[in-house]
């Protein structure tokens, strides 16, 4: 359903080449691992040479204590370590790739957020760098250290008696083939899973954060309903991958099993016949039990990689996402002149605004009215640069968009959202959100705003916290909060996207004459509702599906526009008590 | 009740991993007849396990030392038979105790997600939405995975670990004992650092709780910080809780990777113990060479599942400091209660009454004092007043979304606590300020749960939106009511959220309506339909309308003013616009 970020399958890089920086770290880790992995396999030699000096006659406790006790201890410390490196190695990466990812989306345009979706990316940052970081803390030692010993024994069964050696070794290819085929179905149900997981989630957060509609509808059932279908799909195929690795563990040990019926049969034979040493029919059966082991690791392991690699093919498309090339150098003081020309708008065939021009002169208050879906915000979004114009040209004092720095160009433009978009922060830091708000601006903004009486009210003042989503706030208080923010800039351009909706009139005509009256200069862009309260304006443009249908003064429309006077009629009751 | 999770007072004596395997065994009650079949699979399983060994020593001794080739071939048989049950009975332990674990984690994510629905708003209002899918989806799957991989090796290991501990003892008891002392001073080691361990896993299931939040925040207000020159601010912020993630995952990384090296230290020195008390006994006479070197086997039988236990032990915690995240969610209740009896006095026939109520969110001041007022059937309603006033937190109250602190609300004469969910939302229709769409289509969303028109196909399901006049809302979709909407709704504008938000409430047919600033966003010629609309609704609906437009005002057969916590109702159309126009604001 999304669209691919980057379409060109060139070979991904591979997820090794993630670890180059980390070398040092992973090769001390897999030092540690050989040495505590050798180490491991000599401590059943000691013990046979203590059986063997026994027997001979010449067992010293001392001897024997003193050389396990070292050993078991030098294990104990190889392997303490190796957990300690284990650990840091694999959550540097994980903390690392994870600011590169950020970094990465932090210098992405809003289009990418919006077209990666937000919830794709948080997975990416979530789940895809667990898997990764998975595949350090376990798949890299595992892998090594078994393949390390699948390969001692294997040429100590081969050295010992290479008939028999081959016959033994023949369990490698039969058990690799099983897990072929099991984890070449599994891995049909593991895409399967994953797209149930995503399917669970989109239940579980539209059930959190639609939870008020929830309640009202009494939708609860309905509601778990869907959560039970998306449940009981997962778990039928939760229990399907689960029948096919029930095979899996069985077939592993019936023919290990069976490599070790045929030691016992043609090893005996050999033994027997006299061909082989009782000693190392016994050495055979013990090398067998070591090859298993690492075999059933690999195998699990490869699940493992297969994971982390996906997750880290999806990573790279966040990573490898080309970087929006800032092009603007200007950074020059904007005067608040602007204009547009034949500029839209298009989505694959659709389009929101279709070839729309008109001028602002500096200090201008211009109103935007129409419809919903005229495509209002969409203007507005293009003004702040959020969106680029599909074609044609937006001009600030007679220059490109492109060309200004955006940095120093979003310091001059303030925009307040039409969604009220609250962080979890204290009131100060979300009016102060721009890091260059002076305690004066601060002050004027909240002020400018009529939040003085408010904030005052609050337990903390200005140190209030205000949750996520802004829930214990109203919705005025919301958009009171947004225009501060946005006016603490000490902006040139101020974009208002309908937010008298929300504010009540009288609230609102004072905040107007407070603009006014503190910002002088200031050029308004107001998309509004009410006709009434900007009858005044220099030029009124109305909207109505993405065209530009006719824009000019309060009464330019009266006498030219027919739409205009329908929408202003359908206001006439409240303009009748002069708002 | 405090809905606030992470404030909530810590349960000191309910973290112990015993009661939380308590907890979770009252998960699998009943399914206790698959757990007895899985157990006797298991154990069969490792009694053959454990016999395979034995028998091939016993030919070794009997046969091939004997060169009795044919006694060879007959163990060599029945060895055969008996891998051959070995590998039914073990796929039947895979295939009944993974079963079980995904019935149980299927359970427990239904009752978690059920929970959470019977939960009321303040739960939501109070925790982080972030927070709260972390808890859901990570912290379940950190469960499903222990049930779905490590249970069934967990058991399987106890148990091979019990038989050879038994073999041990029943061959030497002396040397037994001896062997099995080191196992002692790991189980006291693994009770004392095992709540630590679980601490630091569950501070970390915490932080990443807490990145997750400020990662869906960030990302979903990134045009916020776009414009406000802020990219600074998301890595800065991120940092942080990346930084703090990263310290907590190092703290429990440590403390999971504690048990593998002391398992094995100690197992080491089981075997050394083995070895040399061996001898010792050997040399006393009490001891033989062969018996030695089996017994060597049965310890390494002994301590190897112990060391799997310990990397499935850390797994263990893990899951458990999940489960007790989950158990937090579980054990809220519902403050809102349908109560039974109804000691009303002097019930009225209005539609609505306030009695002296009282309201104040948790942890905030009293936002509403004292508030009385009625409303009948039939009549519009409207609520005006400043900017965080209090209408919002009335009209929520009216729908039951919160309970007031003090005093009563009465729906149609009655304590509106006594009417159960179902016909509280059949009575009441409530029109969001925020307006929330599912993902799926506009028709899915118009009809969402609305059981009259749910199975009528798009041309009937067109003709009854004509019949209550909503079908001239349809013309700003692209497709009509099959357009598609993308999660959150994010394709559409605001205003066409709140015209599926109407239509979606007025089709249900309330007796009392509503609409808190339901119509902010929408232009106003579309709103004159609207209001078509909802004049076109039966005669006895009661209307209550929050809005900062005059007209609807005008249209209002009653005003209430809210402010400062306060209602007090206008007399007249004229005085309130004077009021609203002129008035001073006591806040």
């Amino acid at each position: 359903m999304k669209e691919q970020i980057s379409t060109d399958k060139k070979s991904p890089p591979g997820i090794f080449s993630l670890l180059r920086p980390y070398r040092a770290m992973i090769i001390l880790l897999i030092l540690f691992a050989l040495f505590s992995n050798g180490l491991n396999l000599w401590l059943p030699r000691l013990i046979g040479h203590g059986i063997d000096a026994y027997n001979s006659g010449d067992f010293s406790y001392q001897t024997i204590i003193t050389e396990f006790a070292a050993i078991a201890l030098v294990i104990f410390i190889l392997s303490y370590l190796q957990g300690i490196v284990q650990t840091f190695a694999s959550e540097r990466v994980a903390r690392d790739l994870r600011t590169r990812i950020t970094n990465k989306i932090s210098n992405q345009s809003f289009a990418f957020i919006e077209r990666t979706n937000p919830s794709k990316l948080l997975t990416n940052l979530t789940s895809d760098v667990d898997s990764i970081k998975m595949f350090i803390a376990q798949a890299i030692v595992s892998i090594v250290s078994s393949i390390f010993i699948i390969i001692g024994a294997t040429i100590l069964l081969l050295s010992i008696n290479w008939r028999l050696g081959l016959t033994t070794i023949c369990i490698i290819p039969i058990i690799g083939g099983a897990y072929y085929v099991v984890l070449g179905k599994v891995k049909v149900l593991f895409k399967k899973s994953r797209e149930v997981i995503d399917w669970l989630n989109k239940v579980i957060n539209e059930s959190i954060l639609g939870a008020a509609l929830i309640r009202v509808i009494n939708s609860q059932q309905l509601e778990y309903e869907k959560f039970f279908n998306a449940s009981t799909e997962a778990k039928t195929i939760g229990v399907s991958i689960l029948r096919l690795f029930a095979w899996l563990i069985p077939i592993i040990v019936f023919t290990a099993n069976m490599a070790g019926l045929t030691i016992l049969a043609l090893g005996g034979h050999y033994v027997i016949k006299g061909g082989m040493t009782i000693g190392d029919f016994a050495a055979f059966n013990s090398y067998l039990a070591l090859l298993i082991f690492p075999i059933l690791v690999i195998g699990f392991m490869s699940n493992v990689i297969a994971q982390a690699t996906a997750s880290f093919g999806r990573i790279s498309q966040v990573l490898h996402a080309e970087d929006p090339a800032e092009t603007g150098t200007l950074t020059q003081d904007l005067t608040g002149a602007i204009e547009l020309q034949d500029v839209s708008i298009t989505y694959g065939e659709k389009s929101s605004l279709k070839d729309i021009s008109f001028k602002v002169e500096p200090g201008a208050k211009i109103a935007i009215i129409g419809p919903t879906a005229a495509g209002k915000s969409q203007l507005l979004y293009l003004l702040t640069g959020l969106i680029p114009a599909s074609s044609g040209k937006v001009l600030y004092d007679g220059k490109l968009i492109e060309e200004y720095q955006s940095e120093a160009f979003h310091q001059q433009v303030g925009f307040v959202f039409q969604d009220s978009i609250m962080f979890n922060m204290s009131i100060r830091e979300n009016i102060a959100f721009s890091d260059s708000v002076t305690d004066e601006s601060l002050e004027k903004s909240i002020a400018t705003a009529e939040l003085k009486d408010f904030i005052d009210s609050m337990p903390e003042g200005l140190n209030t916290k205000v949750s996520e989503r802004g829930l214990s706030l109203s919705g005025g208080q919301k958009q009171r909060i947004m225009l501060a923010r946005a006016l603490s800039l000490n902006p040139k351009i101020l974009l208002l996207d309908d937010f008298t909706a929300r504010v009540d009139p009288q609230t609102e005509q004072k905040i107007l004459t407070n603009i006014t009256a503190n910002y002088p200069g200031l050029t308004l862009i107001s998309v509004t509702q009410k006709i009434a309260a900007v009858q005044h304006y220099e030029q009124i443009i109305l909207l109505m599906q993405g065209e530009l249908l006719a824009a000019g003064t309060h009464e330019e429309l009266m006498s030219k526009s027919p739409e205009y006077i329908q929408i202003l009629n359908s206001q006439q009751s409240t303009s009748n008590y002069e708002l | 009740m405090n809905y606030n999770l992470n404030s909530l007072p810590e349960r000191e004596a309910k973290s112990s991993t015993w009661s939380g395997v308590k907890s979770l065994l009252k998960l699998v009650e009943q399914e206790r007849k698959t757990l007895v079949i899985a157990l006797c699979a298991v154990l069969l399983n490792a009694f053959l396990n454990l016999l395979g060994p034995f028998l091939i020593g016993h030919t070794i001794d009997k046969y091939i030392l004997t060169k009795q080739y044919h006694g060879v071939l007959v163990f060599t048989g029945i060895l055969f038979a008996m891998y051959a049950t070995a590998f039914v009975s073990s796929y039947f332990q895979t295939k009944l105790m993974g079963g079980l674990g995904q019935r149980i984690i299927f359970e427990l994510r239904n009752a978690i997600f059920n929970k959470i629905q019977q939960l009321p708003l303040a739960f939501f209002n109070e925790n982080k939405a972030g927070d709260l899918i972390s808890r859901v989806n990570n912290d379940t799957d950190k469960l499903s995975q222990f049930f779905s991989q490590a249970l069934m090796q967990f058991i399987s290991n106890i148990v091979i670990m019990v038989g050879a501990g038994i073999f041990l003892l029943i061959i030497n008891i002396k040397l037994g004992l001896a062997a099995l002392v080191p196992a002692i001073f790991i189980l006291v080691f693994t009770k004392l650092v095992s709540p630590w361990i679980k601490k630091k896993n569950a501070l970390n299931l915490k932080s990443t709780g807490a990145m997750s939040a400020e990662i869906q925040e960030s990302l979903n207000n990134f045009k916020v910080i776009i414009a406000f020159n802020r990219r600074d601010y998301f890595r800065q912020r991120f940092d942080l809780s990346n930084r703090q993630n990263y310290k907590t995952a190092i703290g429990a990384g440590l403390a999971n990777n504690i048990f593998l090296p002391v398992f094995g230290l100690f197992s080491s020195i089981a075997q050394l113990t083995v070895l040399s008390f061996g001898i010792y006994l050997i040399t006393q006479g009490d001891f033989t060479v062969g018996l030695l070197v089996s017994y060597l086997s049965y310890a390494t039988n002994f301590y190897n599942p112990l060391r799997q236990l310990a990397a499935l032990w850390t797994s263990f915690q893990v899951a458990l400091a999940g489960w007790d995240r989950i158990l937090q969610i579980l054990s809220l209740n519902n403050n809102l209660v349908t109560i039974s009896y109804d000691d009303t006095q002097n019930p009225t026939d209005a539609l609505l009454e306030f009695r002296n109520v009282h309201f104040g969110y948790p942890g905030g001041y009293e936002i509403l004092h004292n508030i009385s007022f009625t409303m009948q059937h039939g009549k519009t309603y409207a609520l005006v007043g400043p900017t965080g006033g209090g209408k919002t937190t009335t009209a929520s109250l009216m729908a039951r979304l919160y309970d007031p602190l003090e005093g009563t609300i009465l729906l149609r004469g009655k304590d509106i606590r006594t009417y159960s969910p179902e016909e509280r939302a059949e009575k009441i229709g409530f029109i969001l300020q925020e307006p929330f769409l599912f993902t799926g289509t506009v028709r899915e969303n118009i009809l969402y749960s609305n059981s009259l028109y749910h199975k009528i196909s798009n041309a009937q399901f067109l003709e009854v939106l004509k019949e209550a006049k909503l079908e001239g809302l349809l013309a700003t979709f692209d497709e009509g009511l099959d357009t598609a909407i993308l999660s959150g709704g994010d394709s559409l504008s605001i205003g066409q959220k709140q015209l599926i938000a109407f239509m979606r409430a007025v089709l249900r047919k309330p007796e009392l309506l509503i609409l808190d600033e339901a119509t902010a966003n929408i232009d106003t010629i579309t709103e004159q339909l609207l209001g078509q609309i909802l004049a076109n609704l039966p005669k006895e609906t009661t209307l209550v309308v929050i809005a900062h437009r005059l007209n609807t005002i005008e249209n209002a057969d009653e005003i209430f003013f809210i402010n400062s916590g306060e209602v007090t109702r206008a007399g007249s159309f004229k005085e309130a616009v004077d009021r609203l126009m002129h008035g001073k604001r006591l806040s």
